[in-house]
């Protein structure tokens, strides 16, 4: 980071005015922190896939559930397939990055079909349904689509505007979602890997009207949650954040944080997971004040979709426990996550207790060898789950028969 | 007896539809030739050479070009609605074609201090020790030395809109002259 400043400042006396006017831009976000004695280490995202899988090359027989449960491939061909939303009317919105798109299914007498709905946005990760309309929101745009689901052709509502988004892009693909309260909460990731960020805009969750109006922030600290769901009973918001990286391959760990409270501070960037002091930004005091992770999620885990389980089909044992997709590490030599997880702590937060619950993806942690990236999950009516895998553009449902004679 | 027929047609359809694929694959690869080399070693200035790039790379810059998000206009015109399968078939061909080093002398100098400045950017830590690339990171080592240099310099103007914005920020602050350097080495190397 010095030396790259230290560039910096070179290129600007070199040439004076020519460069002067370019504000410097930070090094890359993903390689910031990065400490000289790992300079020389290869780690790099993994690659995405941007092609459609047919199901016939999904090795689905190798995911494990526990026993009673069934795994089936429920739709493929929708690569980068990321967090859903159900409309009213049953269809499911998908959101992407990288490709662009948002994606429709339609299940009708038992077969699936989509469409892409809108296409060449900036990662529009974020999907959300309420009143009879689609709402999108990528880094550099928000739109709504009303009735949708009977007019496949409608134009958007563009409310980019009224949401006020910020211009870095790093950590500012979204996932959203409408609270019990109506509102719609929007994250705005830290643009970087660690940094003070530039603006008060960035590192926190808010909340708008539908409409865009009456922001308000309510929580700040948070350094890139992908996740978020609300308890059934008491109405908490709990959100999942990722960990900072180029530390350790030990972490510190992801979190799984809960907002008893709405202006709670959750430590970024001085304080991680369950009280690390940041070695790079340093401020006395670092954890003074920090609302503590109710359970870390495992180191790098990519922690993403959040769904408190409520439906009927699943063993009573499941009510209101939550499942958690772990896309699965990329800075760790030893690679980790790509599941779901079962999570179960007590309304207060107390006791959370991490159990693996579909696994299979990951083939050889050491060769960084896996075949899926499981990442958000969807309760349907039955109560039974689809969870949206990244990596192959494909949704799986999870069901529950008691291990009935087939 | 009337099903069976309907399953002969069906297989006559479908070996036809086969066909038609494959002929229209191999027009598209033509096309593709005609610019890029018929060995995926291109010949044209300002056009970069193919043989030898990782697949994912090859498979990733297609569709997001077909998708309108990145690439030239040319590109994007010529991708317009081009299937997945095809895309694949196409990356998959390129990717296993040999690469050669760029065309020219070696200019000793230049080559050392290219040499150095890929080593002090540590451009070796996601595009290989030997800059063959992997994954969705795209071979350097002997790609055409004026595409290699225009690419640099558009990443560092932020006019190379769609890819990942992680090369303009690692770019970010490196001369001009250093970049011409880097890029008369990567390209003289195979």
């Amino acid at each position: 980071m010095i030396i790259r400043t230290a560039i910096a400042a070179g290129v600007l006396l070199a040439f004076g005015a020519v460069q002067a006017q370019d504000k410097p831009a930070p090094p890359p976000a993903w390689h910031q922190g990065k400490p000289a004695a790992m300079g020389d280490s290869k780690l790099a995202p993994l690659a995405g896939k941007m092609t459609e899988t047919p199901a016939s090359e999904i090795p689905i027989a190798k995911v494990k559930v526990p026993k009673g449960f069934k795994v089936e491939i429920w739709a493929t061909g929708m690569p980068g397939a990321r967090s859903m939303a159900q409309g009213d009317k049953g269809k499911i919105y998908i959101g992407t990055r990288t490709i662009g798109r948002v994606y429709e299914v339609t299940d009708k007498d038992g077969k699936r079909t989509s469409r892409v709905v809108v296409d060449k946005l900036t990662q529009p990760a974020g999907v959300a349904f309420a009143g009879g309309s689609l709402y999108v929101i990528a880094i550099d745009k928000a739109l709504r689509f009303d009735g949708i689901e009977d007019k496949p052709d409608v134009k958007p509502v563009d409310l980019t505007e009224k949401f006020n988004l910020p211009k870095e892009q790093h950590h500012n693909w979204k996932y959203i979602a409408f609270g019990p309260d109506k509102k719609l909460y929007v994250p705005f990731g830290a643009p970087c890997n660690i940094c003070e960020p530039p603006t008060k805009e960035y590192a926190q969750i808010r909340r708008y009207n539908p409409d865009g109006s009456g922001m308000e922030v309510i929580a700040t600290g948070v350094r890139n949650t992908q996740g978020f769901d609300w308890h059934p009973k008491t109405g908490e918001m709990w959100f999942t954040d990722h960990g900072r990286d180029w530390m350790s391959d030990a972490g510190p760990e992801d979190e799984l944080n809960r907002i008893d409270k709405a202006g709670n501070f959750y430590g970024y960037p001085y304080c991680h997971a369950k009280g690390v002091v940041d070695p790079d930004i340093k401020k006395k005091d670092a954890c003074k004040g920090v609302t503590l992770p109710v359970a870390t999620m495992g180191p790098h885990a990519a922690v993403m979709g959040v769904r408190f389980y409520t439906g009927s089909m699943f063993p009573k044992e499941y009510q209101n426990t939550m499942f958690i997709a772990r896309k699965g590490s990329w800075n760790r030599t030893v690679k980790f996550g790509f599941d779901v997880v079962n999570v179960r702590p007590s309304a207060d937060g107390k006791n959370a207790k991490v159990t693996p619950f579909m696994t299979g993806f990951l083939e050889d942690p050491k060769e960084a060898k896996f075949w899926g990236r499981p990442a958000y999950i969807h309760q349907m009516k039955d109560g039974s789950l689809l969870v949206t895998d990244e990596q192959l553009g494909a949704i799986y449902r999870v069901s529950y028969d008691g291990g009935k004679k087939k | 007896m009337r099903s069976l027929r309907r399953g002969r047609w069906g297989a006559f359809l479908i070996a036809f539809f086969i066909s038609l694929a494959q002929a229209q694959s191999e027009e598209r690869l033509k096309a593709c030739a005609g610019c890029h080399g018929t060995d995926g070693n291109s010949t044209l200035a300002g056009t970069p050479s193919l043989a030898g790039q990782p697949r994912v790379f090859l498979e990733n810059y297609l569709v997001l070009t077909r998708e309108g998000l990145r690439g030239t206009k040319v590109m994007q015109d010529l991708l317009k609605g081009v299937k997945d399968p095809e895309i694949v078939a196409m990356a998959t061909h390129f990717s296993k074609l040999v690469p050669k080093a760029g065309e020219g002398a070696v200019d000793k100098p230049l080559f050392e201090r290219g040499k150095a400045v890929a080593a002090k950017n540590r451009c070796a830590s996601c595009h290989s020790a030997d800059y063959r690339g992997r994954e969705q990171m795209p071979r350097l080592a002997g790609q055409r030395e004026d595409f290699l240099a225009e690419a640099m310099a558009a990443y560092q103007q932020n006019r190379r809109a769609g890819g990942d914005t992680i090369m303009a920020a690692s770019l970010y602050g490196i001369p001009g002259a250093d970049l011409k350097a880097l890029a008369h080495y990567l390209s003289r190397l195979r």
